[in-house]
C-alpha cells in the first residue's frame, strides 16, 4: 500500500513536471472569436476583422436578452501576414484570442482579386485553427462590413452566414471543402458570396470563382441561381427551386425539386465530350397553368417544360463558365481523373486550354412526384 | 468451576459474581414438602407467565411425586418432561450458568445438589416486522428483518423452508457474546468460501459487537478500498436471492443488517425491482441506473476539463452561455466545484442526523440558499449549480446507498486529477480506478465478474435483466466464484 502511494505520487509529479501540459484557461480568460474577415485596406495591406463574442450580453442570468448590451464586438488590426495581423489584434483585447469557435471567414473582395493563396497557411498549419468554419467571398464590399452587421435571428452573423447556405438549399461551404478543391488537381473552388446591402443587410449572391492555377484569384461571380445549378452539377446541392413557363399561355409552374442527382460521362474523342445528366423529383408547389398535373397528358407537358427550361440554364451556365471565365467548376476534370486516370494523364497536362474546348451535352430530368394539395389551379376551378 | 452442594454457598457466590447488578433477582422458595429452591433470574427477561404457571405452581402447591428436594430428581423429572416450558437443562460450571442466566434463562438450585436447571421461558421487548425503510422496492415483499436474530432466521427458513439451507451459529464478542449465524445453501455456496468465513468469524477478537458492520470489517480483505465488498441489507427477499447465487449470509444479533458476500460491483447496482418488473422495463432501469452511476463520479470533472482545458469541444453556443454566466463569478471554476460540492455533501449530512420534522427545513434552505440566492448574488456560477446537483442527484439513483459511497467520494480525486491535466487526469484517474476494481478480489470472486475476468454465460444478465425462460436455458450460478 505505501510503496504504491509513494509510486503514485512519483508519477503524478513527473507527469506534472514532464508534460508541461499546464494548459488551464477559464473561459472568462478567452475571447472567442466567432468568424474572421480578411481584407485589403486602402494602403494594400492586410487587415485582419475578428467578430468576437461578448458572453455577458447573451446571458446576464437575471433579465433574459434585455441587457441592451450588444453581444459582440468587431475588432481590426493590419499586418504583413494573418498572424501578424492577429497580435496586432491581440493587443487590443484583454483576453486571448480563440479561434476554435471561429464559424465563419469572409475574404474581401479586393484581396481576393489580389489572392488568396498566400493566406491560407496559417489556417492549416495552426493547430488552433477550426477547419469547420465555413468560407465566403464578400461581393464588391469588405468583409469587415458584413461582419458590423447587426444580425437578424442569431445573436452572431456567422451563425447566420451559415445557415443561410442551408436555407437556400446548398450544403454548408467548409473550410476544408475549400482545402481540398484548392489542392485537388483539376476543380476550380467555387466560394458562396455575400454582399452587403445599403439597407446593413446581407445578400447572398451566388458564388465566386477563384482560380487556383493563379494564386487563388477571384475571376469572377456566379449569380445566385447560376451557382445552385453548378452546386447540383458538383453535388452540393440538397433542393432546388425550379420555375418555368409552360405551354402557349407562359403561365409558370414552379417545382421544387428534391433527391438530386448527377451523373457524368467522358468519351474521349475530338474535341472531347462530356455528357452531364441531372436528375431531380419533387413536388409542385404552384400553378399558375390551366393544366392538371393528375392527368399523365399534362403531367407530361409539365415535366418536360421544366426539364428543358432547366437544361437551357444548365447549359448556359456551363457555357459561361466554359467560355467567360475558362476555369473547371463543375468537377468534371476530378471527374476523369477519378473514372478514367490512364486518359488523364494524357489530358492533365493542357487540361486548362481543353476544358473550355470540351463539348458538354446536358440533359436534364426533372419528375413531379406530387402535384401538391389541389390538381389543377383554383382558378380553373372557379 | 463447578457449583457446590451447599444451597447457601452457591448463592453466596451467585450474588458475589452479580454484585450491583439490580436487574438480577435472586428468589427462594419453599416447595411443598418443605425444601427450599433458589430461583435466579434477570428481572424483565423472562416470561413471568409462564414462569409462575409452569413452573412455579406445580412445585409450590403441588410439589413432585418423589424425592422432593433433590434437584438430582427434579432435573430428572424435567427431562422426563414435567415442566411445561419450551426447553430446560442442566448446568453444572458456575460460569456457564452465568452466561445462561443472562441471557434470560431462569436457573433454578436445590439444597444438596451441585448443579442448576435452567428454564427457558426467555421473553423480552421486540421490535415487529416493518417495512424496509432503507431499501424500498415498489414491488414485493414488504417486510425487513428486525433485531432479532431468530426473527429473521425465521422470515429466511419460511422463504427457503430445505434442509439445504444450513445456519451455522456462532457466538463473537468477548463482552456481548453476540450470537451470529452463518447461512448458506449446500450445494450451491461455494465451500471453501463456507470455510473462510467461517474461520475467519471465528478468529474474531472484539470486545464488543454492536452490529453487523463490526463484523464485516473484521472479516473484510481489503480495508483500503472505498468500494464496499459485502452487500448489507434488510431485505428477505434479497438474503435468499443472494444465497440462491451461491452467496453467504451472515446475521448478527441485534441489527436488521444482514451481512451477503461475497459482494460483486453489479450487485451494486441492483435493485429487487429489476427481478420484480417485467423484464423490457428492468433492463431499461437497469441501464438507467449504470449511466447515472457513471454520470455521478465523472459529470463535475468532465465539465472543468471540457471549459478550462478543451472549449473547443463544446459547441459554441453552449461554450459561450456557460461563459456568459461565468463572467460575473469570482472563483476559478474548480474552487466552485469544489465549494458547490462540499455544500452539498453536508446537506446531505445534516439531512440524515436532523429529526424528521426538521429534515425538510433543509433541503429547502438548501435550496433557497445555494440554488438561488448564490446564484443571483453572484458568488457561485449558475452551470456549476447544475453541474453538482445533477451529479448529486445522479448519486442517489444507486440502489444500494452504501454503494453510492465510493462513486461520490471518488468524485474529488477525479475533480483534482481533472483540474490539473484535463481529460487526460480523468482518462489517468478512471484507469487507476479500474486497475483497483480488477485487483479487488473479495474471498477470492473477481469484483468485475463476470465483465472481468469475463465469463460468457454470465455476461449477458449484467447487460440485460433476461425474461425467465430466457434466462433458465444458461445453468444457474453455482458455487460463489461465478457470483
Amino acid at each position: 500500500m505505501n510503496r504504491t502511494i509513494r509510486l503514485s505520487l512519483v508519477v503524478l509529479l513527473l507527469l506534472t513536471v514532464t508534460t508541461g501540459c499546464w494548459n488551464l484557461r477559464e473561459p472568462d480568460q478567452l475571447a472567442f472569436i466567432l468568424a474572421a474577415g480578411l481584407d485589403l485596406n486602402e494602403e494594400g495591406k492586410l487587415e485582419i476583422t475578428s467578430q468576437i463574442a461578448v458572453p455577458a450580453a447573451i446571458s446576464s442570468g437575471q433579465s433574459p436578452g434585455g441587457s441592451g448590451k450588444k453581444s459582440f464586438v468587431v475588432v481590426s488590426g493590419t499586418g504583413k501576414n494573418v498572424m501578424d495581423a492577429g497580435t496586432n489584434l491581440q493587443t487590443q483585447l484583454p483576453r486571448s484570442l480563440f479561434y476554435a469557435h471561429r464559424q465563419s471567414i469572409l475574404i474581401g473582395e479586393r484581396l481576393a482579386r489580389k489572392g488568396l493563396g498566400s493566406l491560407t497557411d496559417m489556417f492549416i498549419r495552426n493547430p488552433k485553427s477550426e477547419m469547420r468554419s465555413s468560407i465566403l467571398v464578400v461581393k464588391d464590399g469588405l468583409a469587415k462590413d458584413v461582419l458590423a452587421i447587426e444580425p437578424l435571428f442569431d445573436p452572431y452573423i456567422s451563425t447566420m452566414l451559415v445557415r443561410e447556405q442551408v436555407a437556400v438549399g446548398l450544403k454548408p461551404y467548409y473550410y476544408r471543402q475549400f482545402l481540398a478543391d484548392a489542392l485537388c488537381q483539376a476543380t476550380q473552388p467555387i466560394l458562396p458570396a455575400v454582399s452587403v446591402l445599403p439597407t446593413k443587410r446581407y445578400i447572398y449572391s451566388g458564388a465566386a470563382i477563384l482560380n487556383k492555377d493563379d494564386n487563388l484569384k477571384l475571376v469572377g461571380y456566379l449569380n445566385p441561381k447560376e451557382s445552385f445549378l453548378a452546386s447540383w452539377i458538383i453535388g452540393r446541392q440538397n433542393s432546388l427551386t425550379v420555375t418555368a413557363p409552360v405551354g402557349a399561355g407562359g403561365d409558370e409552374i414552379t417545382l421544387n425539386a428534391k433527391s438530386l442527382s448527377k451523373e457524368l460521362q467522358f468519351v474521349m474523342q475530338d474535341p472531347p465530350s462530356m455528357y452531364v445528366m441531372l436528375k431531380g423529383a419533387g413536388f409542385i408547389v404552384e400553378n399558375n397553368t390551366k393544366l392538371n398535373p393528375a392527368k399523365d397528358r399534362d403531367l407530361n407537358k409539365i415535366e418536360h417544360a421544366l426539364s428543358l427550361s432547366t437544361q437551357e440554364a444548365v447549359q448556359a451556365l456551363v457555357e459561361k463558365v466554359q467560355k467567360q471565365y475558362k476555369a473547371d467548376v463543375l468537377g468534371f476534370g476530378e471527374y476523369i481523373h477519378r473514372e478514367h486516370p490512364y486518359q488523364w494523364k494524357e489530358l492533365r497536362s493542357d487540361w486548362t486550354t481543353l476544358f473550355p474546348r470540351l463539348r458538354v451535352t446536358v440533359k436534364v430530368e426533372l419528375k413531379v412526384k406530387d402535384p401538391g394539395q389541389t390538381n389543377s389551379s383554383i382558378d380553373s376551378m372557379l | 468451576m463447578n457449583i457446590g452442594t451447599s444451597m447457601k454457598d452457591n448463592e453466596q457466590l451467585f450474588r458475589q459474581r452479580f454484585q450491583n447488578c439490580s436487574d438480577i433477582q435472586f428468589r427462594e422458595l419453599t416447595i411443598k414438602g418443605g425444601s427450599k429452591l433458589l430461583l435466579i433470574y434477570v428481572d424483565g427477561m423472562i416470561d413471568t407467565d409462564v414462569m409462575t404457571t409452569n413452573v412455579l405452581k406445580p412445585l409450590i402447591y403441588e410439589g413432585l411425586p418423589q424425592g422432593v428436594g433433590t434437584i438430582d430428581s427434579l432435573a430428572e423429572l424435567c427431562e422426563l418432561g414435567l415442566f411445561a416450558v419450551m426447553q430446560n437443562r442442566k448446568l453444572t460450571d458456575d460460569v456457564e450458568i452465568v452466561d445462561a442466566v443472562l441471557k434470560g434463562q431462569a436457573a433454578i438450585m436445590a439444597e444438596d445438589s451441585s448443579c442448576a436447571l435452567l428454564l427457558d421461558c426467555t421473553k423480552f421487548e421486540t421490535r415487529g416486522i416493518e417495512e424496509s425503510s432503507n431499501e424500498a422496492a415498489l414491488r414485493g415483499s414488504r417486510e425487513s428483518f428486525t433485531e432479532q436474530l431468530r426473527t429473521n432466521t425465521m422470515m429466511l427458513r419460511r422463504i427457503i423452508p430445505s434442509p439445504e439451507l444450513k445456519m451455522e451459529s456462532a457466538q463473537v464478542g468477548r463482552l456481548t457474546k453476540t450470537n451470529v449465524v452463518i447461512s448458506y445453501i449446500e450445494g450451491l455456496a461455494n465451500d471453501s468460501v463456507v470455510n473462510e468465513i467461517r474461520s475467519r468469524i471465528h478468529r474474531i477478537k472484539l470486545d464488543a459487537i454492536l452490529e453487523s458492520s463490526y463484523i464485516e470489517e473484521s472479516i473484510e480483505d481489503t480495508h483500503f478500498s472505498p468500494f464496499p465488498q459485502m452487500v448489507i441489507t434488510e431485505r428477505p427477499d434479497i438474503v435468499s436471492a443472494g444465497l440462491m447465487h451461491g452467496k453467504i449470509a451472515v446475521f448478527t444479533d441485534g441489527t436488521p443488517n444482514v451481512i451477503l458476500v461475497p459482494m460483486s460491483f453489479w450487485d451494486g447496482l441492483q435493485a429487487p425491482d429489476d427481478f420484480y418488473e417485467r423484464f423490457l422495463f428492468a433492463s431499461m432501469n437497469r441501464w438507467i441506473r449504470y449511466i447515472f452511476a457513471a454520470f455521478s463520479i465523472l459529470f463535475p470533472s468532465i465539465y472543468i476539463a471540457l471549459t478550462n482545458y478543451h472549449p473547443e469541444m463544446v459547441p459554441p453556443k453552449l461554450m459561450l452561455s456557460i461563459t456568459g454566466l461565468r463572467e460575473s463569478s469570482p472563483f476559478p471554476t474548480i474552487i466552485e466545484i469544489f465549494l458547490m460540492e462540499f455544500m452539498f455533501e453536508g446537506l446531505r449530512e445534516a439531512g440524515i442526523r436532523l429529526p424528521k420534522q426538521i429534515g425538510p427545513l433543509v433541503s429547502i434552505v438548501g435550496a433557497l440558499v445555494i440554488g438561488e440566492a448564490a446564484v443571483r448574488a453572484g458568488i457561485i456560477s449558475a452551470p456549476i449549480v447544475i453541474v453538482v446537483s445533477a451529479a448529486g442527484i445522479s448519486s442517489f439513483v444507486i440502489p444500494k446507498y452504501r454503494f453510492s459511497f465510493p462513486f461520490r467520494m471518488l468524485r474529488f480525486p477525479l475533480l483534482v486529477l481533472s483540474g490539473l491535466f484535463g481529460l487526460f487526469g480523468i482518462a489517468l484517474g478512471i484507469i487507476a480506478m479500474f486497475i483497483h476494481l480488477i485487483n479487488l478480489t473479495p474471498f477470492g470472486t473477481p469484483y468485475l465478474a463476470p465483465v472481468t475476468p469475463t465469463i460468457p454465460g454470465r455476461i449477458k444478465h449484467i447487460l440485460l435483466r433476461w425474461p425467465r425462460k430466457l434466462a433458465s436455458a444458461n445453468p444457474p450460478n453455482n458455487g460463489a466464484d461465478r457470483a
